[in-house]
């Protein structure tokens, strides 16, 4: 009861008809404008410009972030077309040192072979001269020895000693000249 | 608030009805011309101006979480009301709409503020002026797009038979010119009057009721119906007040936009 009461406020002293609702009060009126005109303002010369502000600084780093990213991006595809240049000179740089490598080895195959072959036609020449030296010196050797053999045989033959300076001229002005035959 | 009658025994007649509807409007609280109605007046201008300016203070590049929330409800009024009705001009009444539908908001949420529980869209005043202030807008946005001869465009939408003239000059003229601010004026003002006298009603009802189970018994547990369903429509109103504020602010630019281009 009491509770109900209290909610139940003290009636104000204006006596009305429904009306009075649908008429605007004058000081409510005022106080409307003035606050109303106060936000306007406010927002008119303050906040407006606060909001444009902030959305263009929105879009200019937007912006300059897109113009970075396509800068880096353009940065990256030349460097990736650097590396594929580089990459590419490498390579055949790289053949190029290969087949020169390759050349240098099948020259130097061709000389190590050239040497060889005439170092070993020379140790053959020179065998062939050694072994032609000492068949000449077999041979004056036979021949002393034959020179020798025939006069002892002619001395046994005749019974006698020979003048062994003179036969052994003979014999060899004989062999020379069965050589010369 | 519900104002006794001060013979009214809650015992015998179950609710006392207010000796008038002011009643439910007439705040007590009065200091010469200055009653809770100019305070929440003040009070809503004050609100809506702190909150722009702490959203954008300081505006960051990545706004904060209240800058963002700010921040779409101004790019709403701006490109879907004000460019997305008007068109690229509707730009330049940008800031009057955000002012508007702000104002208006804050003015609806009121009705559901706890402790302030009081819309100060639902007295007359509020809305009649910013209706006025809308139709002086339109009106001099039409003058100034087209000269006098928005007045001939008011009249006679292009296209009018030269018979029907007459009478569509005499609907064009009242219906643009009277009932555009009539009709947005009290479109405003009688959903938050229904709203506040619902919620009044049922939750003050619905505790007098409930306070009065001792005296009363169990004719009292109706409270709890009553005041259950203001909370109900505690809910919806949220959905209404919202609502309201948008089409206030919508159908003020669709009447710019008519005064701009005669042709649609």
């Amino acid at each position: 009861m009491l509770f109900a009461q209290t909610l139940i406020l003290a009636a104000e002293d204006k006596e009305g008809s429904g009306l009075d609702l649908l008429l605007p009060a004058t000081n409510e009126l005022i106080a409307g404008i003035i606050a109303f005109a106060i936000v306007f303002f406010f927002i008119r010369l303050w906040a407006w410009p606060a909001i444009e502000r902030s959305l263009e600084q929105r879009q200019q780093a937007i912006a300059g972030q897109l113009e970075d990213a396509e800068k880096a991006k353009a940065e990256a595809e030349s460097l990736l077309q650097d590396y594929k240049k580089q990459m590419e000179e490498a390579r055949a740089k790289g053949a190029e040192i290969i087949e020169e490598a390759r050349a240098t080895a099948e020259k130097l195959k061709a000389d190590i072979l050239e040497k060889a072959n005439a170092e070993a036609s020379q140790i053959v020449a020179k065998a062939r001269e050694e072994a032609e030296a000492e068949r000449a010196r077999v041979l004056a050797e036979a021949r002393q020895e034959v020179a020798n053999l025939s006069i002892d045989l002619a001395e046994r033959v005749v019974g006698e000693a020979l003048d062994r300076e003179t036969q052994l001229g003979l014999v060899q002005r004989y062999l020379a000249e069965l050589e010369q035959m | 608030m519900i104002l006794a009658v001060p013979e009214c025994n809650v015992a015998e007649v179950t609710i006392c009805a207010p000796a008038n509807v002011n009643e439910l409007f007439e705040l007590p609280v009065r200091i010469g011309q200055i009653n809770r109605t100019v305070l929440l007046i003040f009070l809503a201008a004050f609100i809506v101006m702190a909150v722009l300016y702490f959203a954008y203070r300081r505006p960051r590049l990545v706004p904060s979480k209240f800058q963002a929330a700010v921040d779409a409800l101004v790019a709403f009024i701006r490109d879907e009301v004000a460019v997305g009705i008007i068109g690229p001009e509707g730009i330049k009444y940008a800031p009057y709409l955000l002012a508007l539908f702000l104002f208006v908001l804050v003015g609806n949420l009121f009705e559901i503020t706890p402790l302030v529980n009081f819309p100060i869209t639902s007295r007359i005043a509020l809305p009649a002026f910013l209706a006025i202030l809308t139709w002086v807008v339109f009106v001099v946005a039409g003058i100034r797009k087209q000269g006098l001869a928005y007045f001939g465009h008011l009249l006679w939408p292009p296209g009018v038979p030269t018979a029907l003239k007459p009478l569509v000059g005499v609907i064009e003229l009242v219906s643009t010119l009277l009932v555009r601010p009539f009709s947005l004026a009290v479109r405003l003002f009688a959903n938050l009057v229904a709203g506040h006298v619902m919620l009044v009603l049922l939750l003050v009802s619905g505790v007098a009721f409930i306070a009065a189970i001792p005296e009363v018994g169990a004719k009292g547990l109706f409270g709890f119906a009553w005041f259950g369903l203001g909370l109900a429509i505690w809910v919806f109103e949220l959905l209404v007040t919202v609502l309201q504020a948008y089409i206030f602010t919508l159908l003020s630019a669709v009447y710019i936009q008519t005064s701009l281009h005669p042709e649609h």
